[in-house]
């Protein structure tokens, strides 16, 4: 056992992650196949869903107890209740099958040879449901957490100053509260990433979409171990890069970490 | 400032509403064989796909089995799964995070890397990886659940134990000779309350959703009744009418648990988070 472990980490080293029964190719070729389409759901997702929470989050933070902010809390942290899955089939069932103006599978129309912008539109076009259902159950922990931050920071003694200066609502909700709510944002972003795999492989699951998710869902009905095995040790490596890289823009969002050192 | 904190939870709109909906799902589980005449596996006389009925609240689906009796036992598995995965997670969170915060040194460190490095690893991944070697039962999923959801809830433990080591009872049980388990159990676990019931509803959620999750991809104990296969083998009959009554109700039932949970989290997030209280504590609207 030790020195099929040894073969395993020296072919590893050499980017061999085995060989798929069911595909009949390199595991590695074959994830490569599938990648692109996960990382454009998940990274547009991740990026959607966080901008649009920290955005929202300002503006409810600001107005806390308002109506407006009454109305988002309550209705976001409806929706985060929706398994993913859930609501992937919802928004399939209602936008797909009874009125039909999203497609209902894949991420590409297939033989369509089409090119250019064209191609664009039809990518986005499919990618249009998937990514809906991940940002509405993701955008919920931007938000809240925007919004807990913002309303701390907005009795910070330095807002008083910014509004003494005469700085316009604009200014300090962005530069001087917004700004300061960031830092905990970009963190828990990072630290979502295994949760929005997590979401994306539901989704694509309901959608059919051809990335790392349903890949994994068909290895698992093939029981094609390697790829299962394969799959794992990238989507943690890729967690664990995701990781690093927040840490670092951690230091370019928040001086005092870059003084610190 | 002493805080009644069962009292206001239910006082805020968000805390009652979610309470009330695990109260409600709760009563669905436990009562479940008088609500329904039928047992979920039966096969009844009814032709399979009827729409509802006075006999058949949901119908029936594929295989002529009531809807609404299904979705009752399902409401039993996912309930127990979220409520053996907050009890074993927060067990294990307690032993782990607060021994570590009392003893410290190369121990402490020891286990907050192994909590660091298993919150970076995705949960459903390896439970798949699990899953695909071993034939899951509930009891398996509920230490699968929380031998992946215990170091969250650590992390915060040993923080909380942190500050808590270091007061006046604490240091007079130390001096005493008290031995580290009657530290913890005794002086900690008590003070620790709140914090405890916030982690343990997270997990809770957590569990509930990664359990129909599971059963959604195929993953579960196939002797039991579950919210999450219900939805599997509801989704390939979409081409029929028959997921209006069978497939968007488990869906709700499952959503509504998950939401009475992050509800009551919320309520006791902002009873607990004294920062944002403050301005609550005139008026209580909410939570918000």
């Amino acid at each position: 056992m030790g020195q099929q472990f040894l073969a395993y980490i020296t072919s590893l080293a050499n980017g061999d992650l085995g060989h798929s029964y069911y595909y009949h190719q390199d595991v590695l070729t074959v994830i490569l196949d599938f990648l692109p389409w996960t990382l454009l759901l998940t990274g547009t997702a991740l990026i959607v869903s966080t901008l649009l929470g920290f955005v929202l989050g300002i503006e409810s933070g600001y107005r806390r107890g308002k109506s407006l902010d009454k109305t988002l809390l309550a209705g976001l942290m409806f929706l985060n209740g929706f398994p993913d899955f859930f609501m992937g089939i919802v928004l399939l069932l209602v936008f797909g099958v009874v009125l039909g103006v999203v497609p209902l599978s894949g991420a590409l129309t297939p033989y369509s040879g089409l090119e250019g912008v064209p191609l664009a539109i039809d990518v986005l076009h499919h990618l249009l449901a998937p990514l809906a259902a991940l940002v509405l159950v993701r955008v919920t922990s931007a938000y809240l957490l925007t919004r807990n931050t913002m309303i701390t920071t907005l009795k910070e003694n330095f807002i008083l100053t910014a509004k003494a200066k005469g700085c316009s609502e604009r200014q300090i909700k962005y530069r001087h509260a917004g700004r300061n709510s960031l830092l905990p944002v970009v963190t828990s972003t990072g630290l979502m990433m295994p949760h929005v795999i997590t979401g994306a492989l539901f989704v694509e699951i309901v959608f059919s979409y051809p990335g790392v998710g349903w890949l994994l869902y068909n290895s698992l009905l093939t029981r094609d171990y390697p790829l299962i095995q394969g799959i794992l040790l990238l989507v943690t490596a890729a967690v664990l890069a995701v990781n690093l890289v927040v840490d670092l823009l951690y230091s370019k969002l928040d001086p005092r970490v870059s003084h610190a050192r | 400032m002493h805080v009644d904190v069962r009292h206001e939870v239910a006082e805020r709109s968000a805390g009652r509403a979610g309470l009330i909906l695990i109260g409600l799902m709760v009563a669905l589980a436990v009562f479940a064989p008088l609500l329904s005449p039928y047992s979920p596996r039966e096969n009844t006389d009814t032709p399979a796909f009827s729409p509802p009925s006075a006999e058949h609240w949901l119908g029936t689906n594929d295989a002529r089995q009531d809807i609404w009796t299904q979705l009752l036992y399902g409401a039993r598995t996912s309930l127990s799964v979220g409520f053996g995965v907050a009890l074993l997670s927060a067990f294990i969170s307690i032993l782990i995070g607060g021994t570590s915060a009392i003893f410290g040194g190369v121990y402490d460190r020891f286990w907050m890397r192994v909590v660091d490095a298993s919150i970076a690893i995705p949960d459903v991944i390896v439970i798949i990886l699990v899953a695909a070697y071993l034939r899951p039962n509930v009891l398996m999923m509920i230490l699968l659940l929380s031998a992946l959801s215990w170091p969250g809830g650590a992390r915060v433990i040993r923080a909380q134990t942190l500050t808590l080591k270091e007061r006046m009872h604490v240091s007079a049980a130390r001096t005493f000779g008290a031995g580290w388990s009657h530290l913890l159990f005794r002086h900690l676990i008590p003070d620790l309350g709140p914090v405890l019931v916030a982690i343990m509803i997270q997990d809770a959620r957590r569990a509930v959703f990664m359990e129909a999750g599971l059963s959604f991809l195929g993953i579960s104990d196939p002797s039991m009744m579950s919210w999450g296969k219900m939805m599997q083998y509801a989704r390939v009959f979409t081409y029929l009418e028959v997921w209006k009554w069978w497939l968007l109700p488990t869906g709700i039932a499952l959503s509504l648990t998950l939401i009475g949970l992050s509800f009551t989290g919320f309520a006791l997030e902002g009873v607990l988070d004294p920062r944002l209280r403050e301005k609550d504590d005139h008026h209580h609207d909410g939570g918000i």
